[in-house]
């Protein structure tokens, strides 16, 4: 049975303890960024931040809206990052049994531009970064390190509001829709994304697009069928039937 | 819709099993070693204090070879219970910041650069700078004749940064060079 | 706070108003949280959608400067919806005392005004006393002089539609805060209100304090868990450092700085120590001279001695009346009367206002010591763009200091718990403890004195100073020795020995004391209770989390202050499933009781708010130098020209400067119809200087920024991410715009007012995040603290063609 997180979105205060407590326990540096009318910086996921708090507002027949969505790897169940770099470089992502984290490995440096495009494409949460300097694909570990000492994620530990939680699949679920019974009573659309295919799973009190464009995998999609999307998935096997 | 990402999996015909790493012969940076020793394994544990807000949240330094090498919060401390925010969270890069000041510096009057000095030569002089500000204009006694034994002319701004001990000496400190103007972040 | 962090969790209402708590005190968030989960609810008033906001049941905007509008029509609809605490406002707070006959109110002023000096005479305000000296009280509080009478007549002129219009608060929304707090009036309700700077800094700052005491007070939330008037605070020890009064005007434990009309300890003595005739006050302060004369004992050590008045002549005198607070130092700063000085942990030219006079300013002196983390506009102002160093005489002694994880010590949180913090590395560098820096050059003056002599060389010879920096020794002197063989009960104290408990002070020399609160947290029993980390608790402790064994607290270890208001005349808890104590078996158990004498229905007990000198939690509260109740007057700086409250626009008393540099726009200035508000980020910390240097937190606020709703950046031509130029009368400040929807344009009488919000974090030694948000604000402030007015003041803004201190 894997790891699994609950991000609660109704209890984040985005305080970005998760955020700043992710690079120092990774010790990943800093960007330089800059103000650009938005709280959330960096403005995306890179390959120093492997956690993001992302901030969306919008007006609600007259009520503000502030969502915040602490974005981060969702751990897949099947990953299709791991499907995809598999065709390619078998072994260079992998998935450790014990946890499910999926991790990206030094090897992840043999990718082509292009594909590590393919990864990143195949991720319905475009979590894949890579490193322009050092060539290393990056994203969250689930501090896999840590976890396999006993210890929580760094931005689980950090999480002062109960809006980050980690532990058995099987008790993470059950607290997902212990939680998610509660919300509805003040949020009726509240919604767990994802939460079958996924090792972390949100929590959502509002629209999910109305929190960011890959908040969960169909979202990503917009109007594209099953079909299209699959055969966005295979586009790979396209390229190396050309070879 | 519902993705199904196993079909998926079948499609792309890799199913090759998971392992765990343990299994694996590779090295994961920036993956950073999973079965092997954490950065904090072994390390002493101290506790202290977070240096920004009044909630005062307990961290826990880790310490190895005289280093700080990680900080989390401290669990047992029951208002915040192991977690933090960000800044609390940024203590490990606040201690290594690069910017830190590392000498006493000086800079004499209308020069246009800092000098390195000595802490002794810094204090030897703030002292003597502060004797002679006190000598030259300690009010005795004010236009009606009342004894005031104060001085006007030097001050004391800061700090809720100071522990209770540092802020216990400062105002004995300034109270007994006769100081008046002190005060501190309370008022703003 | 009186009470604490935990305790948010017991409250069944929590008002945040006057503070983002999420924001500047994120933990505090745990608590609140877990409060809604168990079903209360949050409530967020502020000019600005915050993250607090969003995690609040509902927020409501309102004017920055109007709190006391809003809160006055609170008081309002709780008096004349009977929906207040009845027993508790009779028996626990001066309701029932009688108003002596020269107290009145007209049309914004109170009586005993002097408008030549703007002062009052509050001697006017007193109350009514009995042939014994005792207040008058009428407890069917019907007497038309009574407090309540008086209350229920002055916040009646605080209508709705007033309000409404004032504070630019629909009416639905002021009915919906004040309906849901004013459920808490219920003996087992508890509703918190959680401010901070959002009401201190204005020029009614303390009565916007009061105001909510009074709310307080009236739905009997003082004293019991999940009640309290909680100041969060917002510096790193700023409860420590006030405690140990880093402040011109109180020495340290909350006493007065003497000044010149009180020539002699026995002076001294007499005007502070205040005398109560009534049987029924505890009237605390009469110990005062206990804890004076213990203070001069640590200061002055063997030299103090009864025959010398323990030292007190060797004392400064501030001149009676005078100002020594920030706003007058750099006035005088700037008028060529300093000659030099200290500032350590501070950067004042970003954080206090009007930074282009105190830039100004500080280049007249002689010379500045300053210890800090990193260079700051503050250590560096003698290079600031624009000023050429030749210019410039200032000697400057920078002395790099450590940092809390560097050094050992305690500190105390806002809900008063000493706290203590270990040495986790040694100090980077050659950086040094602030402590070091104050023995350094104290044993070299000590030593100069004995050498030299010098004028008055006494007053420094004699000082009982410590010739190391040694916190836990230090500690020690703070909780107080005995200072000669003394017993204490049945217990004898050889001397040398620590004090164990401020009921053991003595006002004779016999023991010694840097600070009376904190005696009791060092003894010779249970050794520095700072490093306590025990989490037992009794069943009744656990069910409110009071967690008396960790660490200490002041005064004697009492959680929640006040706290014998939480039970009825008989001792017994108004809300039995949080009683924070209860009488029981001849004794009180839970809390540590404020005083021991047993319940007020006994006839042998004692009121609760034993602070105060009637005993009485105060409605009515005629010490304050603006008036006994607090009154709406608009900011300095408004975009309105007339109150609606009365003919006086802003407050009768507020102070200000008057030098070249101090310009003030005039009310509704069409030059500067916005209104700026300024405020902290998560992020950085105060005026930035530490968290601009910590790339992972300037990664994620780079540079300053200035909130503003969509309709006003449409009504500039601003996009979101623009550069802008904010002005008013005294400076201008670039910003990036960030157009948000979290501001709202707000109708205030009969028209749309726009507010904008800043940071104050950025400064130009951090190259290209910004500089001084200050420069804005303007140097008027509160009567009672000169805290200064930097929430609101007058400004306009327009698109920038070019930026400079935001060029990266």
């Amino acid at each position: 049975m894997p790891k699994t997180f609950l991000i609660d979105t109704s209890r984040c205060t985005a305080c970005r303890g998760c955020q700043i407590a992710c690079k120092e326990w990774h010790e990943l540096p800093a960007n330089q960024t800059r103000q650009r009318g938005s709280h959330q910086n960096p403005p995306d996921l890179n390959p120093n931040n492997y956690k993001l708090v992302r901030f969306s507002e919008h007006l609600d027949n007259g009520v503000i809206r502030w969502n915040f969505f602490p974005d981060q790897c969702r751990h897949c169940d099947v990953p299709p990052c791991k499907e995809m770099g598999d065709v390619y470089h078998e072994g260079t992502i992998i998935q450790d049994e014990k946890t499910g984290a999926v991790l990206f490995t030094d090897k992840t440096t043999v990718f082509t531009g292009e594909e590590f495009e393919q990864v990143r494409e195949a991720c319905p949460y475009d979590i894949p970064r890579r490193d322009p300097k050092t060539g290393l694909l990056s994203k969250c570990t689930m501090c896999n390190d840590r976890v396999q000492k006993g210890m929580l994620p760094a931005c689980v530990k950090v999480c002062p509001t109960g809006a980050m939680n980690f532990g058995e699949r099987a008790d993470m679920l059950k607290l997902a829709e212990s939680r998610l019974a509660t919300v509805k009573k003040t949020w009726p659309k509240a919604m767990l994304a994802d939460p079958g295919d996924v090792n972390v799973i949100f929590l959502l009190i509002d629209d999910p697009e109305n929190y960011h464009t890959h908040t969960v995998a169909q979202a990503a999609f917009g109007p594209m069928t099953k079909k299209q999307f699959l055969a966005t998935l295979a586009r790979p096997f396209k390229a190396m039937a050309k070879v | 819709m519902k993705i199904d990402r196993r079909s998926f999996m079948k499609l792309a015909g890799s199913g090759a099993a998971c392992l765990t790493l343990g299994q694996l012969g590779v090295s994961l940076t920036p993956v950073r070693a999973y079965a092997g020793d954490l950065k904090i394994s072994g390390a002493k544990e101290v506790v202290t204090v977070c240096p920004f807000c009044s909630v005062s949240c307990h961290i826990i330094g880790y310490v190895k070879e005289g280093k700080l090498v990680s900080t989390e919060g401290d669990p047992d401390y029951p208002i915040n219970e192991g977690s933090l925010c960000a800044k609390g969270a940024a203590m490990l890069t606040m201690t290594t910041s690069h910017h830190r000041l590392q000498k006493p510096l000086y800079r004499a009057p209308y020069s246009d650069k800092w000098e390195e000095k000595s802490w002794d030569w810094m204090l030897d002089r703030i002292a003597r700078r502060i004797k002679d500000t006190r000598d030259k204009d300690l009010i005795l006694k004010n236009a009606k004749g009342d004894t005031v034994n104060r001085l006007e002319s030097m001050f004391l701004l800061g700090t809720s940064h100071a522990g209770n001990e540092e802020c216990a000496i400062a105002h004995q400190a300034m109270r007994g060079l006769g100081v008046v103007h002190m005060d501190h972040q309370a008022r703003i | 706070m009186t009470n604490h962090w935990i305790d948010i969790k017991n409250a069944d209402s929590i008002l945040i108003m006057g503070s983002n708590a999420a924001e500047h005190h994120p933990i505090s968030f745990k608590w609140v949280l877990e409060a809604k989960d168990k079903g209360a609810t949050v409530m967020h008033v502020d000019p600005k959608f915050s993250r607090t906001s969003a995690r609040s049941d509902f927020h409501v905007p309102l004017r920055s400067g109007t709190d006391i509008a809003f809160l006055g029509g609170m008081i309002k609809y709780i008096l004349e919806n009977d929906a207040y605490f009845k027993e508790y406002v009779v028996e626990y707070t001066n309701a029932s005392l009688i108003v002596g006959k020269d107290f009145g109110f007209s049309d914004g002023l109170f009586t005993g005004y002097d408008a030549k000096t703007r002062s009052y005479d509050k001697s006017k305000w007193g109350f009514e006393m009995d042939e014994n000296g005792v207040p008058k009280r009428d407890k069917t509080l019907k007497n038309p002089r009574c407090v309540f009478q008086l209350m229920k007549k002055h916040y009646s002129r605080y209508g709705i539609d007033a309000v409404s219009s004032t504070t630019g608060v629909s009416a639905e929304n002021l009915l919906k805060v004040y309906k849901t707090y004013a459920a808490t009036g219920k003996p087992d309700k508890a509703g918190t209100v959680m401010y901070a700077l959002g009401w201190t800094q204005h020029t009614v700052g303390v009565q916007n304090i009061r105001s909510a005491g009074i709310i307080q007070l009236l739905l009997g939330n003082i004293g019991v868990a999940g009640g309290g008037i909680n100041a969060l605070r917002g510096e790193p020890n700023v409860q420590g450092s006030t405690d140990h009064a880093l402040l011109y005007h109180i020495i340290p434990g909350y006493m007065a700085m003497p000044h010149n009309g009180w020539q002699t300890y026995d002076d001294y003595n007499k005007a502070n120590t205040p005398v109560s005739r009534d049987p029924m006050s505890a009237n605390w302060w009469q110990n005062k001279p206990k804890y004076f004369t213990s203070l001069l004992k640590a200061w002055y050590g063997d030299s103090a001695t009864q025959e010398n008045g323990f030292c007190y002549e060797l004392l400064p005198k501030v001149e009676k009346g005078e100002d020594y607070s920030y706003m007058y130092l750099f006035d005088r700063m700037y008028r060529n009367k300093i000659r030099g000085g200290i500032i350590i942990g501070l950067n004042p030219m970003n954080s206090i206002p009007n930074t282009n006079k105190v830039r100004k300013a500080l280049d007249n002196l002689d010379w500045l010591v300053a210890s800090e983390l990193h260079h700051s506009e503050t250590t560096d102002n003698w290079h600031r763009p624009g000023v050429d160093p030749k210019k410039v005489k200032t000697e400057v002694f920078l002395l790099p200091s450590a940092h809390r994880l560097e050094k050992e010590g305690s500190v105390t949180n806002s809900g008063r718990w000493l706290l203590w913090h270990y040495q986790v590395v040694p100090p980077a560098f050659e950086a040094k403890p602030f402590g070091d820096m104050f023995v350094g050059f104290m044993q070299r003056l000590k030593a100069l004195y004995a050498k030299e002599g010098g004028t008055l060389p006494e007053a420094v010879l004699k000082l009982d100073y410590p010739d190391k920096y040694d916190s836990d020794e230090l500690c020690a002197r703070i909780n107080g020795r005995f200072t000669r063989d003394t017993k204490v009960g049945d217990k004898l104290y050889k001397k040398g020995q620590l004090v164990p408990s401020f009921a053991a002070l003595q006002a004779d020399g016999s023991t010694s004391s840097l600070n009376w609160l904190y005696t009791g947290s060092f003894t010779e029993e249970d050794g520095n209770k700072a490093k306590r980390r025990d989490t037992a608790q009794t069943d009744m402790q656990k069910a409110i989390g009071l967690y008396p064994n960790w660490a200490w607290c002041w005064p004697v270890n009492r959680r929640v202050l006040y706290n014998r208001a939480s039970v009825d005349l008989n001792g017994k808890p108004y809300n039995p499933a949080k009683a924070v104590i209860e009488w029981k078996d001849g004794k009180w158990v839970g809390d540590v009781p404020d005083g021991g004498w047993p319940p007020l229905a006994t006839g042998k007990g004692k009121l609760p708010f034993i602070m105060t000198v009637h005993g009485t939690g105060q409605l009515y509260g005629p010490g304050r130098m603006d008036g006994p109740f607090s009154e709406h007057y608009e900011p300095v700086e408004t975009p309105v020209n007339s109150n609606m409250f009365s003919k006086q626009l802003s407050s009768p008393v507020y102070k200000f400067m008057s030098s070249d540099m101090d310009k003030l726009a005039k009310p509704a200035d069409p030059n500067y119809p916005i209104v700026l508000t300024t405020y902290n980020v998560t992020e950085h910390w105060c005026g930035g200087g530490e968290t601009r240097n910590i790339p992972n937190l300037l990664e994620a606020e780079p540079q300053l920024y200035v909130e503003m709703s969509p309709e006003l950046a449409q009504e500039k031509g601003i996009k979101n991410g623009d550069g802008v130029i904010v002005e008013s009368i005294r400076g201008r400040v670039e910003a990036i715009a960030m157009v948000t929807i979290r501001m709202r344009p707000l109708k205030v009488h009969g028209r749309i007012i726009h507010e904008i919000g800043m940071p104050f974090c950025f400064g130009w030694t951090t190259p290209g995040t910004g500089d001084s948000t200050n420069r804005l604000t303007s140097w008027v402030g509160d009567p009672n603290t000169t805290i200064p007015e930097f929430k609101a003041c007058c400004v306009n803004i327009r698109k920038a063609d070019k930026l400079t201190e935001l060029a990266t």
